[in-house]
């Protein structure tokens, strides 16, 4: 898949009546949707170009989600910090939250581990937990997707 | 060898550390605030990591979240660059304390040099002459008197808290002195705010010349040469040039010699520059060290043929030099000129979309940059977007190379000092290599004169 292949497919996407479009070719799998905004493409997985020497996008180390559109309303949770993620306070205890977990501001969501030192991170709402976006042990950079929550109140 | 290095920098300087890397078979490691999504440096590494919002601070000052870049990649080093965290003696000393080696001088070469009183105090035991000067403010008229005469005349009165050349006096005799002394201080305080003065010799034409070193973890030090960095403006070195017009091979090996002493003193390790200033007469003094790789090292790295990336690199992994003295030579004649996103006039930053670039070529030419057409440049960081570096059989061949460059040039979509590049080279003053630390402001205050005059 080459970033020309990319843009035909966008154009179809644009021109036509088609709303969503999922493709899988090569070892790359490529979800595209139409919303109110175009949304960008990004490959989950790309193997590195071998003619151009300077990748227009290249791929973000550990498996980072790639931005899709997210439903109305959702709020996402970025990693104010570079680290590795974790999803309970230590091995042994239990997640800080689950999908569907009802969360308030300022509760703690997980914790970011740098140069050992516990972040605790907390949410910005009080919501719901609907997706969570990090596999534990992953590491993450600055703005990495967490958790997208469903406030309570309409934002 | 390295395996993994982390590149704690951006723009061209992140490049260039990239290019070193790639040629020794290491990975690289970029990492970026969110307003440097597309630049270069984070296309060319081999990993990526945002670390931070557009904010130095918060991004490429931020230790913890470099340091956390480094664990998450596995990366064994860290390459500071220039600026931001290059000449932070905590930073180094936290690396070390960590296991990530911190590719520079030791934290207690950065904090010894860094502190400016106390790196005079140690060259000055040395038996190295230093820029003379009074220990600081000097408020009290008879104290201000005596330090004078020790300096000896004449001497320039400086406000602490000025700068941009305002706030100065210079006294050429005694008699005048405490008249001066006075006026300045109430100057100062309607300025700035602040009637600190201190005093330093004052020199008529004084060329800045700083001498290259080198030294491995063994303590073999060697140095590579001067350069001439005498045209700035305010204090911001425009266009350097490596030999000085100035210096002979007489000198050039006693300043050499002097700057290796220097960093022998301290036990210096890896790259550092030694600042000196030039009088009229060829007698130097000693300014201030850098313990860093500078904006500048490619003039350095044209006359001599040495990879100064590569043996900061080396020298961290422990091995040692692999030359010795009597194999650098200096060949040939180099310039640089900084071409920045400003306006060429006024010096305002022009930061925007670059619409076209096209970079010159041909033999003796070198560009080290991280911009290309459509990149943007950001208004957060500093304006140095390219350097052109030109070398040639000697100083003549250099002008007009860099003319010819120059004039090949092509960046559209934003303001650059290209221009002012232009109208230097083409000065016979310049081209005579008649050039002091004076010569850029008197340069563009003529040019000032012939517009509105």
């Amino acid at each position: 898949m080459n970033i020309k292949e990319l843009k035909e497919l966008i154009e179809l996407i644009q021109k036509g009546q088609i709303a969503e479009l999922e493709l899988e070719k090569s070892g790359v799998r490529v979800r595209i949707k139409r919303d109110r905004t175009p949304a960008v493409p990004v490959p989950l997985t790309e193997e590195a170009p071998a003619a151009s020497t300077i990748p227009v996008e290249a791929p973000l180390p550990h498996g980072a989600s790639p931005p899709s559109t997210v439903p109305a309303g959702w709020l996402t949770l970025t990693a104010p910090v570079v680290g590795t993620f974790y999803r309970a306070p230590a091995p042994d205890s239990d997640p800080y939250v689950e999908i569907g977990s009802p969360v308030k501001k300022g509760q703690i969501l997980c914790v970011i581990e740098a140069m050992k030192l516990m972040n605790e991170i907390e949410s910005e709402w009080e919501g719901k937990i609907v997706e969570i976006l990090v596999e534990n042990a992953q590491p993450v950079e600055y703005g990495a997707p967490l958790f997208r929550i469903e406030p309570l109140a309409p934002t | 060898m390295f395996k993994k290095i982390l590149v704690a920098n951006r723009s061209e300087i992140a490049v260039r550390i990239i290019q070193a890397c790639r040629e020794l078979g290491i990975k690289t490691v970029a990492v970026y605030s969110e307003a440097d999504a597309q630049a270069l440096h984070v296309r060319l590494a081999d990993e990526h990591l945002c670390i931070g919002p557009a904010d130095a601070a918060l991004s490429y000052r931020n230790i913890p979240n470099i340091l956390s870049a480094a664990e998450i990649t596995g990366a064994e080093a860290v390459h500071p660059g220039y600026g931001f965290l290059a000449e932070n003696a905590h930073f180094a000393e936290v690396c070390q304390s960590v296991g990530i080696k911190f590719i520079g001088p030791t934290s207690e070469n950065i904090a010894m040099m860094g502190d400016k009183a106390k790196a005079r105090e140690i060259i000055t035991k040395q038996g190295i002459p230093v820029l003379p000067g009074s220990q600081g403010v000097i408020s009290e008229e008879k104290e201000a008197l005596e330090a004078a005469k020790r300096i000896g005349y004449p001497v320039i009165i400086k406000a602490t808290a000025g700068g941009g050349g305002r706030g100065m006096r210079v006294v050429t005799q005694e008699e005048d002195f405490l008249s001066a002394f006075q006026t300045a201080q109430a100057e100062a305080k309607t300025a700035f705010g602040d009637s600190g003065v201190y005093l330093e010799k004052y020199f008529l034409e004084p060329r800045h010349i700083e001498v290259q070193i080198l030294a491995d973890e063994k303590g073999r030090t060697v140095y590579l040469g001067e350069r001439d960095c005498s045209i700035q403006r305010r204090h911001q070195k425009l266009i350097e040039e490596s030999p000085s017009a100035a210096v002979g091979d007489a000198l050039r090996r006693e300043i050499g010699l002097v700057a290796v002493a220097v960093g022998r003193s301290v036990n210096y390790c890896n790259v550092g520059t030694v600042e000196f200033l030039l009088d009229k007469d060829q007698r130097f003094y000693f300014m201030e060290m850098n313990t860093r790789i500078q904006v500048e090292h490619p003039v350095t790295e044209m006359v001599t043929g040495i990879d100064l990336i590569k043996e900061q690199i080396k020298i961290a992994a422990g091995l040692p030099l692999d030359f010795r003295q009597n194999d650098i030579k200096v060949r040939g004649h180099s310039f640089e000129c900084r071409i920045n996103a400003e306006c060429p006039d006024t010096f305002t930053p022009s930061p925007g979309t670059i619409s076209n670039f096209r970079p010159p070529g041909g033999p003796g030419v070198r560009v080290d940059s991280a911009v290309m057409c459509d990149s943007v440049v950001p208004p957060y960081y500093d304006s140095l977007i390219a350097k052109l570096i030109v070398h040639a059989e000697n100083r003549d061949g250099a002008v007009a190379r860099m003319r010819r460059a120059l004039d090949e040039f092509v960046i559209e979509g934003i303001k650059t000092t290209i221009p002012l590049h232009k109208r230097i080279f083409d000065d016979p003053v310049f081209q005579k290599g008649r050039i002091s630390t004076g010569y850029l402001e008197k340069f563009l205050s003529s040019e000032q004169a012939r517009v509105s005059g």
